[in-house]
């Protein structure tokens, strides 16, 4: 297997079967999911079970949207993402370029302070950052998810990013801007914002992902059916008597799966390099 | 460094412009800064204040009972199996993660045919959310389940996996490790491209086999992302939690809970929150003395730490 660059065929064999091993119990599960979207109730516990249903039944899609309000919970995520990912640009835009770049005095323990919010995790906060929601009236409502989670945990890993990015543009071009009589404002968004696209694209997918995938806050902040997200809202399709309905809780799983992947394949560069910033770039 | 190449006709002018530069800096860290200290900041100040008192939730009372929420961790009989079940998350999931990364990007660093083929599709768990892969791996691990067809098609009868015992940890670990390793995988792929192809050459020209380039060329190379990946990874396994959640409750009993689930559990579940913000307190203070601890021995382990 280290033997990268000899070129004996029987030796890459090995390989071949290691990388296939790895790639079904990556994939397996997906389509397994997908598999069992599609069974009835009586073949989806059937031993040994099938990988091609015998019968598609459309039907467990159907029910997703008549057992809870699937579409008004997808969108619930869809709206916390975006407002996640605009505060956490709004905050870090800025914080990484006076890190970085204008760097006042105790910027270095500032950028220390924020480097350690990276280590806390949400369980550690979740109890007081609950009594505080409800001191402000926010249990049952979206405001702790996207306000909570931009200021504590996206936002300071992109500030981290965003420094990373500008420390490496030139000084250069800060005085060429002042001598041609651009103010501190312009220099930083007409000027070195736009050479950092490609981390912005990184903040907006870290950030995206953070919070689509969050599940303990939307589970503690809120209550009612309409307002959940869907990691929640996946984990509800149970009969109380019968235990989990299967087939339609792997129908919600995939739709909730399908976009996120149809992003990765038509985005697949922006996509990596997002959920590897926080690790990469450091 | 921008500051010195600063032309500074007048001293008086020039502290003017310093003044000014400084208050430009704190103006853009200011929104950051104050959401940062009136959420964070606080919150982490209130967990160890509530870590000090017995909270009646429906009462609405607060009673100061010093250390009493810490001693009654060491008493409490059932920390003796979710404490270490939480580190031998914390240890599997940590080395086996970095190894079983650093392994299978070496092997997709290769030149084989197809090989974007393998890099796209062992990154797809990445790209599900841990709910989204837990409930999956739920329906597999369930009794006459995928997982216990696969074994009886080759003779083999599927123990009860979900029954509490190491077994059970066992199948945690896998599924927590599948999901993120691709990410993993990914920053560690991104240093091995980074290695300069002159220096293997050098090596080869030496005399060195693989295995010798891999260990005194390529490993202190990829140092940094090496120990990037160890640390995320020690952070990330002590939030095992939706998997404990959603396939067992941390049962039967405590059997298979660990420190974060717990906090949960005691929080809301059980609205102890003075045990819980206890337990809360804990959690954070073992990842940042491990943290702290890897941090601190990195020198000697890292390749030329120039960053």
């Amino acid at each position: 297997m280290k033997a990268s660059k000899q070129f004996t065929p029987l030796r890459r064999i090995p390989n071949y079967l290691v990388l296939c091993l790895v790639s079904f119990v990556a994939v397996a599960p997906i389509l397994w999911m997908i598999s069992a979207s599609l069974k009835s109730p009586s073949e989806i516990l059937r031993y040994p079970p099938a990988i091609i249903p015998e019968e598609i039944r459309w039907e467990n899609y159907t029910d997703v949207f008549a057992l809870q309000p699937f579409a008004q919970q997808f969108l619930n995520s869809v709206v916390i993402m975006a407002l996640v990912t605009v505060l956490t640009l709004l905050m870090s835009i800025p914080a990484g370029y006076a890190l970085a770049r204008i760097r006042p005095i105790a910027s270095g323990t500032i950028f220390l302070a924020l480097l350690s919010a990276m280590f806390i995790p949400p369980e550690a906060t979740i109890i007081p950052l609950f009594q505080y929601a409800a001191a402000l009236g926010w249990v049952d409502t979206h405001y702790p998810l996207v306000i909570f989670t931009a200021a504590l945990i996206t936002a300071p890993i992109a500030t981290f990013v965003m420094r990373q990015a500008f420390l490496t543009m030139p000084a250069d071009f800060e005085d060429a801007a002042a001598i041609d009589g651009s103010g501190r404002w312009r220099t930083m968004l007409q000027i070195y914002l736009p050479l950092a696209r490609p981390s912005l694209a990184s903040v907006v997918v870290l950030a995206c992902w953070y919070s689509w995938n969050q599940f303990l806050e939307p589970l503690i902040y809120l209550r009612s059916p309409e307002k959940l997200t869907v990691p929640v809202a996946l984990t509800h399709y149970e009969d109380p008597i019968a235990g989990p309905l299967w087939g339609v809780q792997m129908a919600a799983t995939t739709l909730s799966v399908i976009p996120v992947l149809l992003v990765f394949f038509f985005a697949q560069r922006h996509v990596v390099a997002g959920l590897t910033a926080g690790g990469l770039k450091s | 460094m921008s500051t010195q190449t600063r032309p500074t006709p007048t001293r008086g002018r020039a502290s003017g412009r310093e003044k000014g530069r400084n208050l430009f800096g704190y103006l853009l860290l200011t929104p950051q800064m104050i959401a940062f200290t009136a959420i964070g900041v606080v919150a982490i100040g209130w967990v160890i204040w509530l870590s000090l008192h017995h909270v009646n939730v429906l009462a609405g009372t607060q009673e100061f009972v010093g250390l009493d929420n810490y001693a009654r961790i060491l008493t409490d009989p059932s920390m003796i199996t979710v404490l270490p079940n939480t580190f031998f998350f914390v240890v599997v999931l940590s080395v086996a993660g970095t190894v079983a990364a650093l392994l299978l990007a070496l092997l997709l660093n290769q030149a084989l045919r197809g090989i974007n083929i393998f890099r796209t599709i062992i990154f797809i768990p990445a790209l599900v959310t841990m709910v989204a892969w837990a409930l999956v791996w739920s329906f597999i691990v369930q009794p006459e389940g995928l997982l216990d067809a696969l074994l009886g098609s080759v003779g083999i009868d599927g123990p009860p996996w979900l029954r509490g015992g190491w077994l059970t940890l066992v199948v945690f670990a896998v599924i927590q490790l599948t999901k993120n390793i691709g990410i993993n995988i990914m920053i560690l792929l991104g240093a091995l491209q980074a290695v300069p192809q002159e220096l293997i050459e050098a090596g080869r020209i030496d005399g060195a086999g693989s295995p010798r380039i891999l260990r005194s060329v390529v490993i202190p190379q990829i140092s940094p992302a090496i120990l990037m990946v160890f640390m995320l990874l020690i952070v990330g396994s002590f939030k095992v939690f939706e998997v404990v959640l959603l396939l067992t409750e941390g049962g039967p009993g405590v059997q298979s809970s660990v420190l974060s689930f717990e906090v949960y559990k005691q929080g809301f579940l059980l609205n102890d929150v003075g045990y819980a913000s206890a337990l809360a307190v804990l959690l954070f203070a073992l990842i940042l003395l491990l943290t702290t601890i890897i941090w601190q021995t990195r020198k000697r382990v890292i390749f030329h730490e120039g960053e």
